[in-house]
């Protein structure tokens, strides 16, 4: 069954189609960055970007954090709506589970291929950055520089860009676990995906109050740009450790609740 | 009950259980009993005072609610006491160490040698050297608490201390001590300074100034690793490709101007309080009281006089008087005096804004020696 989810995905001219888009905002950033000279301030502007004037090769750490507050997440709820709600507006939910696998299991095919999903996106964000960086901007050859101001060596540089790339893939899963759950809840994607959306939106604005700061440690959007803490000297694990262990309570409730509606939903559709 | 209703409500009701544990458990966590000790005010503040050469890295942070008039020169020093600043921190000892402040895409490096500091910027690519000066603005590692406790504590008498329990700080046993100030034109109502029970290392500082409820200072410890940290994380090369510059220093032009200014003969006592003698600083600028419970006196340049005067004009409660305008922000007040020989003073301290209209008032009368 996961087979044939992840086929049924992949297949899709609208998956790539969102993955293509996902990418053309950080190749447009490279190219205006490059043709102005005009990084963004201190203080201003996404992660990396000022940094990339000097080494291209950080460009894949600009491109995420350029889709992660927005595009990235939009891409995620919109797959993750359409997974169980999409099948159920198109009539064919019900096909689906007069096979003898079970709900579970297709839960779990629809979770997994939301997984695949976001995988995939966020290492072709990475890599059209890498390709969009190395083409449009200076690289050095040896090694970098890290965030506290050592030097970095290229395979450190790799290894924690490969790191930073699975970090975000997991903050992404956060998002996922919200929109099927919201899937399963109703027959219409864009109700699930607008679902999804109103939570992070809700959880951005509430981490710039001050109000709510004794609530902030729970918000889902949290710790997404903790990736950044990779590239300090020594890394800073303490808010990587717990972004992943937020997003992991998220996907456990979110998952369980999808569960424990989905299969004993009426489905009729 | 059907067995169908009966499946929905054990699913729903794991669910519901799982939710509930999860949100029980901070609460649970932060619910854990300190462990205190019977150790006299006085004990417990030598011990913290004589915390510096405890090594330790640590992960901190510091919410200010000052809301500061600020000028260009100023913002970072204004920046401390007026947002949510989060450090990291290796501490060999009081020259030898290292703190972060972390930013979402970025971080401001301060590692202190015995020569100087080095300040690295990551977003701007600049590490500046700065020499050891005797009057400085704050920086980043004076909002430790560590370093802010010991400062604090360092002229606190024993009428000023009580203690007052303990608490849990990044995971350790805090002995509270409390400070309240004996002198009458303080604005601070009280410090309340949590000590490691078993360093002396300030954890928590807490600045509550007089009519407030909520502090206007709290640093804290949010993770703690008693050790000497290694040199090598301390240490700092500049990179390669990074602008070097001297560090930029908002005083000197202050310092300067005291230097060449007509001779002044700051008085011996302002608003009350006694001078505190300082090295190295010219006789027009001048810091006095003691303890918590300070005002300093700094000549402020022609260029920068304008500056000044529009920012306190313009910010919310600001008093006009005849001597100059002043200004409180929490326990800080701020004046700036212009006197008739179109001479100007700045006065910044944790006095009240009647002690600082007095002292004001002092300077005002100056006239060139």
């Amino acid at each position: 069954m996961i087979g044939v989810e992840l086929s049924k995905l992949f297949r899709r001219p609208r998956t790539w189609t969102t993955i293509a888009v996902l990418n053309a905002l950080p190749v447009l950033v490279a190219v205006l960055v490059r043709l102005t000279d005009l990084a963004p301030r201190p203080g201003e502007g996404p992660p990396f970007l000022s940094a990339v004037l000097t080494n291209g090769a950080l460009y894949p750490l600009a491109a995420l954090a350029i889709v992660l507050p927005l595009f990235l997440p939009i891409a995620v709820a919109v797959v993750a709506g359409d997974s169980v709600a999409g099948e159920a507006q198109a009539g064919t939910l019900r096909y689906l589970l007069a096979r003898p696998a079970g709900r579970t299991r297709l839960l779990v095919a629809k979770l997994v291929s939301v997984v695949a999903f976001v995988l995939v996106t966020v290492l072709v964000v990475a890599a059209v950055g890498y390709l969009t960086g190395t083409t449009v901007f200076d690289v050095q050859p040896a090694a970098g520089t890290s965030v506290s101001g050592t030097s970095l060596t290229q395979e450190e540089l790799v290894g924690r860009t490969l790191l930073a790339i699975g970090y975000v893939t997991v903050s992404m899963l956060g998002v996922a676990a919200f929109g099927l759950f919201f899937s399963t809840l109703t027959d219409s994607p864009l109700a699930a995906a607008l679902g999804a959306l109103a939570v992070l939106v809700a959880s951005s604005l509430l981490f710039t109050l001050d109000a709510a700061s004794p609530i902030a440690p729970y918000l889902p959007t949290r710790y997404w740009l903790a990736f950044v803490d990779l590239f300090r000297d020594p890394v800073l694990w303490r808010d990587l450790t717990r972004g992943l262990a937020l997003q992991g309570v998220y996907v456990g409730v979110l998952l369980a609740a999808a569960w424990a509606n989905f299969t004993t939903k009426d489905v009729t559709s | 009950m059907s067995a169908r209703a009966h499946g929905v409500w054990w699913r729903w009701g794991a669910v519901g259980a799982l939710v509930a544990v999860l949100a029980a458990l901070p609460a649970i966590v932060g619910a854990l009993p300190a462990s205190d000790a019977a150790v006299p005010a006085a004990d417990l503040r030598d011990a913290a005072v004589g915390s510096a050469d405890v090594g330790f890295s640590g992960y901190a942070v510091s919410a200010g609610g000052l809301r500061l008039p600020v000028t260009q020169q100023l913002t970072e020093a204004a920046d401390l006491f007026s947002d949510r600043t989060t450090m990291r921190v290796w501490w060999r000892g009081a020259d030898d160490h290292r703190v972060d402040v972390l930013g979402a895409a970025g971080e401001t490096g301060v590692h202190r040698d015995a020569g100087g500091t080095w300040t690295w910027d990551y977003e701007s690519s600049v590490a500046a050297r700065g020499e050891p000066a005797s009057l400085a603005l704050p920086s980043p590692p004076d909002l430790l608490p560590s370093s802010l406790g010991r400062r604090l504590l360092s002229e606190a008498t024993g009428g000023e201390l009580t203690r007052i329990g303990a608490r849990r700080v990044a995971g350790r046993d805090a002995l509270g001590l409390r400070l309240v100030p004996a002198e009458p034109g303080s604005s601070v109502d009280r410090v309340d300074v949590w000590v490691d029970r078993a360093t002396g290392l300030p954890l928590q500082v807490e600045v509550v100034a007089a009519g407030a409820r909520q502090p206007a200072l709290d640093t804290r410890f949010l993770d703690l690793d008693l050790g000497v940290p290694p040199a090598s994380v301390v240490a700092f090369t500049p990179p390669a490709d990074a602008r070097i510059v001297p560090a930029p220093d908002p005083l000197s032009a202050a310092l300067d101007s005291g230097r060449s200014s007509p001779a002044v003969q700051l008085p011996a006592a302002l608003a009350g309080l006694p001078r505190r003698p300082l090295e190295g600083v010219p006789p027009a600028v001048g810091v006095y009281g003691r303890g918590v419970t300070q005002l300093a006196v700094v000549p402020v340049s022609p260029g920068n006089t304008s500056g000044l005067r529009r920012a306190l004009h313009a910010a919310p409660g600001s008093v006009v008087g005849p001597a100059g305008v002043r200004l409180a922000a929490g326990p800080l007040a701020v004046m700036l005096v212009e006197t008739p020989d179109l001479r100007a003073f700045l006065l910044a301290g944790t006095v009240t804004l009647d002690a600082v209209a007095e002292a004001g008032n002092g300077i005002w009368r100056l006239r060139p020696s």
